[in-house]
């Protein structure tokens, strides 16, 4: 067992003290994780995105296009000014342009032409009969235009129904992804710390 | 109930207490429930052990260290089954915490099938900014990651002879413990048609079943209970397998904990009415 482990296995423990109470030892292992992880995405960034993005394109190639980002980059960073922070409206406006303009199109396709695609389903089988119907409800419920009532109020509750089943199918797969992370935790503290299972 | 002793120790507590029971004594007993293969993993076995030889697969590790238990194990089968079926495998991640995780992993599973770094795998490292990683991989990788993760150029290894961009790629598998298999999905596979694989933790599946539904995705392994299935579809017992058992009692213990709580609240309202 290396000291690493026996660190990593005391800050566990450390976390898993909030179960009783609030206490420092916890706060303290909650500010040390704070800590070491915008330290490694700092790290991160320059070593893998700055520097071969910027720096060396910049400075080593030579390629005088790459002042335009260096710029814009500068031009984000005077938001913390209260002088010039209106400068940073302009990589601001640049992001969510080109974000906009790239997400839009995708989004149509991926989302909505192929999730459209993917309901217009023969009547042939169970399975492609619950699909249409729940689609079908659960947008009728979503319609508030009209009142909820008659045969248009019925369809609507059905829609209810289908998003309660979801919901109820989505918490389950959260508590297994928690469960998951408390046995990974305790495998680690009884494997790879304690040694009492291989 | 609410208070056992004085404020200090409340049901909470005991709950706690029973889960951490549930969890433990099959992780020392082993009682090897059984485990049954879903449709939705069997497909993405299917898909890679269907792969040529060579071909290229190109692994993202888009999670955080917090999502390690999960992640690592399916990271760990899907990256076996590749290095098994001898096909060249790119690493990379669209998350920070995932770049060291990502390489560790890589470098460990290469070593256990004896493949060489450059030739057989490669890690090209960590882009920020999603959107524009994934739409930039689709024309040219080689301008998108010019040096790979320990700052090397990536166009002197041999791996990346022929490599351009996602025309040369069989799947994109993405280990993401968050929404990003969803950018894959919305930026590689719709616009440049790439298969994906999505490989996320439980709490995403019920986000990506839509898209198994229109088949935009190979197939689906979701959390824990996913890589324990592809690892039995690899015959080799991992720490998702071994983690299964863990599962399955923490489960019953909170459908009985659901169930008494109701029971409690029926009980409740009876004696409010009465």
């Amino acid at each position: 067992m290396d000291i690493s482990t026996t660190i990593a296995a005391i800050l566990t423990l450390a976390i898993y003290s909030f179960l009783y109470r609030d206490n420092p030892v916890y706060k303290t292992a909650e500010h040390i994780l704070l800590g070491v992880s915008v330290g490694y995405f700092v790290v991160i960034t320059i070593s893998n995105t700055i520097i071969p993005k910027l720096i060396i394109p910049l400075f080593v190639d030579g390629e005088l296009i790459y002042i335009i980002p260096a710029l814009l980059g500068i031009a984000m960073l005077l938001r913390v000014t209260k002088q010039f922070s209106h400068i940073s409206r302009i990589p601001l406006a640049l992001i969510i342009g080109v974000g906009a303009g790239i997400a839009i199109p995708a989004y149509m396709q991926a989302h909505l032409i192929a999730q459209m695609k993917a309901t217009m389903l023969p009547l042939s089988n169970i399975s492609n009969i619950v699909i249409i119907i729940a689609v079908l409800s659960v947008l009728v419920y979503f319609f508030f235009s009209r009142k909820h009532e008659g045969a248009f109020g019925v369809t609507a509750k059905a829609g209810i129904y289908f998003l309660m089943i979801f919901f109820g199918s989505t918490f389950g797969y959260t508590v297994m992804a928690r469960i998951s992370l408390l046995i990974g935790r305790i495998q680690f503290l009884l494997g790879d710390w304690l040694g009492i299972i291989r | 109930m609410a208070e056992a002793n004085g404020k200090r120790f409340h049901t909470r507590h005991l709950i706690f207490l029973l889960m951490a029971i549930a969890v433990v004594l099959p992780l020392i007993f082993k009682p090897g429930l059984p485990l049954r293969v879903t449709k939705e993993v069997q497909d993405i076995y299917d898909y890679i052990e269907g792969l040529p030889e060579e071909s290229v697969v190109i692994i993202s590790f888009d999670h955080e260290a917090s999502s390690l238990p999960e992640m690592v194990p399916m990271a760990e089968a899907l990256l076996r089954h590749c290095f098994r079926k001898n096909l060249k495998v790119c690493g990379m991640a669209l998350l920070a915490e995932g770049t060291s995780v990502g390489d560790a992993n890589l470098r460990r599973i290469g070593a256990e099938y004896n493949k060489e770094y450059g030739e057989d795998y490669i890690f090209w490292g960590f882009r920020p900014q999603h959107e524009v990683a994934i739409l930039a991989l689709g024309e040219d990788i080689t301008r998108e990651f010019k040096t790979d993760y320990t700052g090397r150029p990536i166009s002197g290894f041999p791996i990346m002879q022929g490599l351009r961009n996602y025309q040369n790629v069989a799947a994109v598998i993405s280990v993401g413990d968050g929404d990003i298999p969803i950018y894959w999905v919305n930026y590689a596979q719709a616009r440049y048609g790439v298969n994906i694989i999505p490989a996320i933790t439980a709490v995403m599946a019920t986000t990506m079943y839509p898209f198994l539904q229109s088949e935009q995705i190979v197939g689906l392994a979701a959390g824990l209970k996913g890589a324990a299935e592809y690892e039995k579809l690899l015959n080799r017992t991992g720490l998702a397998t071994r983690g299964m058992d863990a599962q399955s009692t923490a489960h019953v213990l909170i459908i009985v904990l659901i169930a008494i709580g109701n029971i409690i609240m029926f009980r409740q309202r009876g004696g409010k009415r009465s």
